[in-house]
């Protein structure tokens, strides 16, 4: 205990200096930005005159049937979020079955995760466009031609298609991570006492993997709001008509396209606004069962 | 004995069909990268009938394919460094030299750890433009650190946090600078979570798409994601172009994967990305 006091004969700087760097970009282009988007919200903003005017931006993005379907849209597209947790258990289930080559499978069911949301996207609207893979593959049952990128709920199929293939791999490893982390003798009792595979996975999986699952949950909710761009702007840009735009899309569009800065900062808040809130409601929501060591 | 002998051979081959589904797309790119439009418009899967590097000829002639590649590295790879080195700076000092206000930075990372890019991009998109830096890398490359750091900072803190204290007191007491202590010993005691961090940081910043076509959008410094999500539309009666350039694309990354994926994957299993 005496060892604690050795060090501390004179003001150290250390500290300081190196939390400056992370600190004062942090500041610099995170925190003084937020309060600019925050006050430009209220004005109606061209990138280079601005005059205050009150809540007019809300007002209008309340109002305008477009707006709404957006959010709409959004939350639509959460229909991505249990498929990922899904598939990303099936994956990490059977991973840890360890049967021959599983270390291979694994390193394999990553490739997506490293692969640009960009290529991505650019894969799937090529697999999906009239007489391609998809439709070639789908000929002997009759569907030789299908409008996929052109019809609302098909076009949002393919998004959300492509956003479970690019997220379960992630997904996977969180899962396996934390089954790392469970008792083997909880299985060899479940398997003496006659357990069958199905309630071993119900029973011991699930229950001790769900801090993982939360994290997940959190994780992708959240990305399904602020990251779908890519993915929109390469398979569908947002089309037919405004099926498949969501908030961020639609942001970046109202103001990096249509030069409306105070109106994409008004939606910008409302985003930031719905993200911080989704991240709070989960994390009461989940039961706090944090068995595993993280 | 016998169920379970059909069990793992059921698990085996599910595990296929899921390996299919993440491995074709590369190999599909890998076949119609070498296939005329003639020859996808027959059959696009299957091995091509007779092999051309037309296609590569053809994007390297007309999209300005290089250029982009060379604006990627010079952003991401200082930005990666960066962001990297200042995440683990703030780390070492949240972990083991607590200092006042700490803990309020630490939750101002938290905080904004979850928050859309969109949200700092319009007013920085606005100012950077009015300071005339438009189609200057620093800016990008300053923007793509800072967002990164809340994450990175919160991922080396859970990994610095296991290093225990008494290495770090001992190596006071045997008179080691806080830089050196910083440099030689939490660092390389850190090293395979502090990789796992970068190689993520890279993945992010690299595939991004969005701060690339709001801050570089002029096509003199035009990154690889921006060029590559105009393929499509550039070439849209011509699949195995699009292909050629996605497989080209996908080259770096995949690259960084296999070369690291022993490290990085173990680095991630020990609870590095949470």
């Amino acid at each position: 205990m005496q060892v604690r006091k050795v060090p501390r004969l004179r003001w150290n700087t250390f500290p300081y200096l190196a939390v400056l760097p992370a600190a004062a970009l942090i500041i610099l282009l995170m925190v003084l930005p937020i309060g600019e988007t925050i006050y430009r919200s209220f004005t109606n903003w061209d990138g280079l005159t601005s005059s205050f005017i009150g809540l007019q931006n809300f007002r209008l993005i309340f109002q305008n049937p477009v707006s709404n379907q957006v959010f709409v849209n959004s939350v639509i597209f959460l229909i991505s979020v249990p498929l990922i947790l899904a598939a990303s258990v099936v994956t990490a289930v059977l991973i840890y079955e360890r049967v021959l080559g599983w270390r291979v499978f694994r390193f394999l069911f990553f490739i997506p995760a490293v692969l640009s949301p960009v290529i991505v996207g650019a894969l799937f609207s090529t697999f999906f466009l009239p007489s391609g893979l998809i439709d070639k593959m789908l000929s002997p049952v009759g569907l030789s031609t299908f409008p996929w990128l052109s019809s609302p709920w098909p076009a949002r199929a393919v998004v959300i298609l492509a956003l479970v293939w690019t997220s379960f791999g992630f997904g996977m490893v969180v899962v396996l991570s934390s089954m790392a982390t469970i008792d083997p003798a909880l299985y060899d009792a479940a398997h003496i006492d006659g357990a069958s595979w199905w309630t071993r996975l119900t029973r011991i999986t699930l229950p001790m993997i769900s801090g993982a699952l939360q994290f997940l949950s959190v994780i992708n909710v959240i990305y399904t709001f602020t990251s779908l761009f890519s993915f929109v702007y390469v398979i569908t840009a947002g089309g037919p008509g405004f099926a498949t735009t969501t908030v961020d899309y639609f942001t970046y569009v109202t103001s990096f396209e249509n030069g409306q800065f105070g109106y994409g900062a008004a939606l910008a808040v409302l985003l930031f606004l719905i993200v911080l809130v989704l991240t709070i409601v989960q994390v009461k929501l989940f039961p706090r069962r944090e068995v595993q060591g993280s | 004995m016998r169920t379970a002998h059909v069990r793992r051979t059921l698990v085996f081959i599910a595990l296929c069909l899921i390996g299919v589904t993440t491995v074709y797309p590369l190999i599909f790119m890998a076949l119609n990268s070498m296939r005329t439009s003639q020859q996808y418009e027959v059959s696009p899967y299957g091995l091509p009938t007779h092999y051309s590097l037309d296609n590569f000829r053809a994007l390297f002639d007309q999209v300005p394919f290089l250029s982009s590649l060379l604006h990627s590295i010079i952003v991401v790879v200082p930005a990666v460094i960066l962001a990297t080195l200042f995440s683990a700076l703030a780390a070492f000092v949240f972990t083991k030299v607590p200092i006042k206000l700490g803990n309020a930075l630490f939750w101002l990372m938290l905080t904004i750890m979850f928050m859309p890019g969109i949200v700092v991009l319009i007013p920085l998109y606005v100012e950077i433009g009015h300071l005339g830096l438009a189609s200057n890398f620093t800016p990008a490359i300053l923007v793509y650190t800072a967002i990164n750091i809340p994450y990175g900072t919160y991922l080396l803190r859970s990994i610095f946090r296991a290093i225990p204290d008494s290495v770090v007191e001992a190596a006071r007491v045997d008179g080691a600078h806080w830089w050196t202590i910083f440099a030689r010993v939490i660092m390389p005691m850190g090293r395979a979570g502090v990789m796992t961090v970068g190689i993520l940081t890279f993945l992010n910043i690299w595939n991004e798409l969005f701060i690339s076509i709001v801050l570089l959008h002029t096509s003199s410094t035009e990154m690889m994601t921006p060029t590559l999500a105009q393929l499509s539309g550039r070439y849209s009666n011509n699949i195995p172009v699009i292909m050629t350039g996605l497989l080209l694309g996908s080259i770096p990354t995949l690259l960084v994967y296999f070369v690291t994926a022993r490290v990085f994957i173990r680095g991630m299993l020990q609870g590095a990305i949470r």
